[in-house]
């Protein structure tokens, strides 16, 4: 019964697309909502801080520890985020807006802006060799990768400054990011772009483990392709390419 | 003199607090809970700056920001909104009306202060 079947399988395919909007749409409600609850922790760890302050009671303890409810509700807020932007990749309902990108001019604004996750003073190095030529992508993403692998190469080092490399070779632009960190083992490295993977030796160090699955979509969402190389307790080094339009 | 700060917020704990948060830092707050008493109050005591959110009832933030446009006394009054829609067509759209500034929920007071100090020297 090939009619049948089809039929079947549309409805099949539209039931899946419907509830996988349904849940898209759950989840930016879900995320909205909890930041209402986060804003007013935030601003009331802001107002004991403020108040401390005035009153001359403000000690080293106050600080540390007022200073760790802020920082841990803005990491919720991250990870906020970076669920909804998922729901929205697994939905299809990101919206792409491609126009000629400057790619130096992105990472030159990335290194000019506060890196929330740092733990210590270090930024990154940016090298660049050829004549510059804009690619077309959607530059919202392409900050949001970067973002993401340098925050990646940072988080994982402790001693040099990571350095993002661009290439502007004949027919596209190579970027490249490398850190001297600890490496992601072999095994890890075929699953390290599925959502929720975290490598096997991480430890402590925080994450979501979504970060690389949001990178790597953006990156094909703009033609571009993204490969890695790594050895452990040596670095590793994250290559993209975007072609020219 | 201290500056006067008209705050619309829908949520009364935060609002609560943001109003403590002014005060602390010695400005004058007068409050309300919707976009429509904002204006009202807006136009009775004329402050040098609003503080509003976007989602609230009655009257919304991008409305309030309309309402403000097209009235001779209150459109050279600031407003800053304070949202947790982080997209990029909220923010534009809110410039678009006219707001002259856009902060992300959850916001470090900081932040809040520093855009109030620029917008109101």
């Amino acid at each position: 019964m090939p009619n049948f079947k089809t039929v079947n399988n549309n409805t099949n395919a539209e039931a899946t697309s419907s509830l996988l909007d349904n849940t898209s749409n759950l989840i930016a409600i879900i995320s909205h909502e909890f930041k209402t609850p986060l804003t007013a922790i935030s601003s009331a760890a802001d107002l004991i801080a403020a108040k401390l302050h005035i009153d001359n009671y403000m000690d080293p303890f106050y600080k540390k520890n007022i200073s760790k409810i802020t920082t841990e509700i803005f990491k919720l807020n991250s990870i906020l985020d970076e669920i909804l932007t998922m729901s929205n990749i697994i939905s299809n309902s990101i919206e792409i807006k491609k126009e000629l990108t400057d790619v130096h001019e992105i990472l030159q604004e990335l290194k000019a802006q506060y890196f929330t996750d740092r733990k210590d003073a270090r930024t990154f190095k940016i090298k660049v060799s050829g004549t510059h030529v804009k690619i077309l992508a959607d530059k919202k993403q392409l900050s949001t990768i970067f973002s993401n692998l340098l925050n990646n190469a940072l988080k994982f080092s402790n001693k040099k400054m990571p350095v993002a490399e661009l290439k502007y070779e004949e027919h596209a632009v190579i970027i490249t990011i490398e850190d001297d960190g600890i490496g992601i083992p072999a095994a890890d490295i075929p699953h390290l772009f599925q959502p929720f993977y975290r490598g096997s030796n991480v430890d402590n160090i925080e994450g979501t483990g979504l970060g690389l699955h949001i990178v790597r979509n953006f990156v094909t969402a703009n033609n571009g392709e993204i490969f890695v190389t790594s050895e452990q307790n040596q670095g590793t080094t994250f290559t993209l390419e975007f072609p020219y339009p | 003199m201290s500056n006067t700060i008209l705050l619309i917020e829908d949520k009364p704990g935060l609002l609560d607090t943001v109003q403590s948060l002014l005060e602390l830092h010695n400005y004058a707050v007068i409050t309300a809970t919707n976009g429509q008493e904002g204006v009202d109050l807006a136009r009775i005591h004329l402050p040098d700056l609003v503080i509003s959110d976007i989602y609230m009832p009655i009257l919304n933030g991008y409305q309030l920001l309309e309402q403000f446009q097209q009235d001779e006394q209150l459109h050279k009054i600031p407003v800053i909104i304070l949202s947790a829609k982080t997209a990029e067509d909220e923010m534009n759209l809110a410039y678009q009306k006219g707001a002259a500034g856009y902060i992300t929920k959850p916001f470090l007071f900081t932040s809040l202060h520093e855009a109030m100090k620029k917008l109101l020297t």
